[in-house]
């Protein structure tokens, strides 16, 4: 929590420490109103970015693990040619809230993994990431439940949290971020600032009307695979998907080429994919491991509970994001319940 | 630091026909050597189509020579390798998995189970029994396919056959009137009651269309082996075939990395499956 160093800023400053990023050639994303909700998007000015939100419709991983992504580029002639196309670029992610900053940190974990997603890899090194304190939460939010919030100590290169109307803690989290905070000539944080931090923190906590139980969940589920849940579960779900790809910690990807109209030229395509399409688990000659709705859900479900592949790097880390908006009103804190016995 | 998503280049050097929808590619690198476990897979890729994971179905220590990966044509991917001629390039990622328990297996005896194209998975394995026979003990081959046409590696039977202290035992589910047959008839676990090998000191090693391993499995557990003696070559859709596309998850186990061969009681508790 701010070792190495914190300071205090007002709005103009932190425009100011967005200047410097695109000074530094930073291409900067952030929180922004998109209709009833919010995305991260481009911006340039910090009164663009709503800095009250509550959670965006993709999660930061939209930027580190695009929806589509391309891996090489290739030319066929007597056999191939291929061009690697890892796109990077510097960006700064700015004001991601605790939950998704621990989601990060398990994609980062997960992909670094022998052998590593070197376009990950690439692409996660000229990341900054600018971390932000929720200024509140709702009737969707169970971070606190899990610990994954509303307090982040790790999974930033800076944080900021609002200790009251326009003024700002901002605690260093790596020397990439301390290098451009050094620049801004900021005000050293006083233990009164940390301490109207905690009082907000504490607030928050108080402030949480969800609550999620998944203590031992991972063994728990496996032991109930022919529990009734995932059966009535299923009759509502619609196997849309949108649990998965909103889902901070949803990695699963799809590979495929695609060519041009030469037929010569083509690209090798990463996509982000979905458990819960029929398609996913189909190998040759139609066989399919997981036909069932049900069995789909419930691969979802035991995923989030880290009873899938993934393990941890893709429990669930409490931003509500699949609850809102999943088409069907299905929530895995209820489910969570109804194994455990509730 | 390599892009693990990028393909070798090989060269087929030569294609036999093993069945009416099967062929053995023998392909060489041209980049170096490669090196590899019996019971590995690749990811084969045709670029501009895509790739399929296959099993290799030589032996590790010709791969300096050449390797050989046996292919029945299913879908796309191998639909368009099944065009290719001697000479053709063709991309390859891996090997990957951890293929079959090698040193578990020494001094063992083995009961090889092998259903449909399962056997190219188990060929590298019954090479490794002729190569160094002293380090088995029993080997029985069991193997079976539709019809006799569909049996692979049919000029190699002979000498499987001929392995001290060992047997092949074939089997087919169905006869066509004008071929000649004069094996056993039934599904693969009806071998079952001609085999010599006893559960103690020894290994059953599986690989054939997952129904059949459940039925395998079933006969195998009637007969005193303990889940942890069965030894599964799992299929599952493969993506990425290094433990990150999530495709082929079986629960909690990714089959690309943790597989794909797994003792049954890995699996047991595991869903999704017919075993």
């Amino acid at each position: 929590m701010g070792e190495a160093g914190a300071f205090v800023a007002e709005l103009n400053d932190l425009q100011r420490l967005l200047d410097e990023f695109t000074k530094h050639g930073y291409t900067v994303y952030g929180p922004i109103v998109k209709g009833k909700s919010w995305v991260f998007s481009k911006v340039s000015s910090i009164r663009e970015l709503d800095l009250n939100y509550t959670r965006t419709i993709l999660p930061p991983k939209k930027l580190l693990h695009p929806v589509k992504n391309r891996i090489f580029d290739f030319k066929l002639n007597d056999g191939f040619e291929v061009f690697e196309s890892c796109n990077v670029k510097n960006i700064v992610i700015f004001g991601i809230h605790p939950c998704d900053l621990r989601a990060i940190e398990k994609l980062d974990e997960f992909f670094s993994q022998h052998p590593e997603d070197v376009c990950y890899e690439a692409r996660r090194k000229r990341t900054l990431i600018v971390g932000l304190t929720c200024n509140a939460v709702d009737e969707k939010c169970f971070c606190n439940s899990l610990g994954t919030g509303p307090e982040a100590s790790t999974g930033f290169d800076i944080l900021i949290t609002q200790i009251s109307d326009g003024f700002f803690l901002v605690e260093v989290g790596s020397s990439k971020g301390l290098d451009i905070l050094k620049t801004l000539d900021l005000a050293e944080a006083k233990p009164e600032h940390f301490e109207a931090k905690r009082k907000h923190i504490e607030h928050l906590k108080s402030s949480f009307t969800k609550t999620a139980d998944f203590e031992g969940l991972a063994t728990l589920a496996k032991d109930k695979l022919d529990h009734k849940i995932w059966v009535e579960t299923a009759e509502r779900c619609l196997s849309c998907g949108n649990c998965s790809m909103v889902c901070p910690v949803c990695y699963c990807f799809d590979l495929y080429d695609s060519l041009d109209l030469t037929l010569k030229e083509g690209v090798r395509i990463m996509e982000l994919d979905s458990c819960q399409l029929l398609e996913y688990a189909e190998v040759a000659l139609g066989g399919n491991f997981r036909k069932e709705r049900s069995q789909r859900l419930r691969h979802w479900l035991l995923c989030k509970f880290g009873a899938a592949g993934g393990s941890t790097y893709t429990s669930c880390i409490g931003c509500g994001r699949c609850i809102v908006y999943c088409p069907a009103n299905i929530d895995l804190t209820e489910i969570a319940h109804v194994l455990k016995g509730g | 630091m390599s892009n693990p998503y990028i393909p070798r280049k090989a060269i087929i050097e030569s294609i036999r026909d093993e069945t009416p929808d099967i062929k053995t590619f023998r392909i060489k690198f041209k980049d170096g050597s490669f090196n590899f476990n019996p019971g590995q897979f690749v990811m084969v890729s045709m670029l501009g189509v895509g790739e399929s994971a296959i099993s290799i179905s030589s032996h590790p220590e010709d791969a300096d020579k050449f390797v050989e990966l046996s292919i029945r044509k299913v879908g796309n991917v191998t639909g368009s390798i099944f065009k290719l001629k001697p000479g053709s390039t063709i991309g390859i990622r891996g090997p990957f998995g951890n293929g079959w328990p090698m040193d578990e297996a020494s001094g063992k005896n083995l009961l090889i189970v092998g259903g449909g194209c399962g056997q190219g998975a188990l060929r590298p394995l019954i090479l490794d029994v002729l190569r160094h026979r002293d380090c088995y003990g029993r080997v029985e081959i069991l193997y079976g396919a539709r019809t006799p046409q569909d049996l692979m590696f049919k000029y190699e039977h002979d000498i499987w056959a001929r392995v001290p202290d060992g047997c092949l035992l074939l089997t087919v589910d169905s006869i066509p009137t004008s071929v000649e047959w004069k094996y056993n008839l039934g599904v693969v676990t009806t071998l079952f009651g001609k085999t010599l090998i006893k559960p103690e000191n020894s290994l059953a090693l599986i690989c054939g269309p997952e129904i059949m391993m459940h039925f395998a499995v079933r006969g195998l557990l009637s007969m005193g082996f303990k889940s942890d003696q069965i030894y599964l070559s799992m299929e599952r859709r493969m993506k990425c075939g290094i433990g990150k596309c999530g495709h082929c998850q079986i629960g909690s186990k990714y089959v690309c990395k943790d597989g794909p061969v797994f003792t049954h009681s890995d699996l047991i508790h595991e869903p999704d499956k017919i075993l």
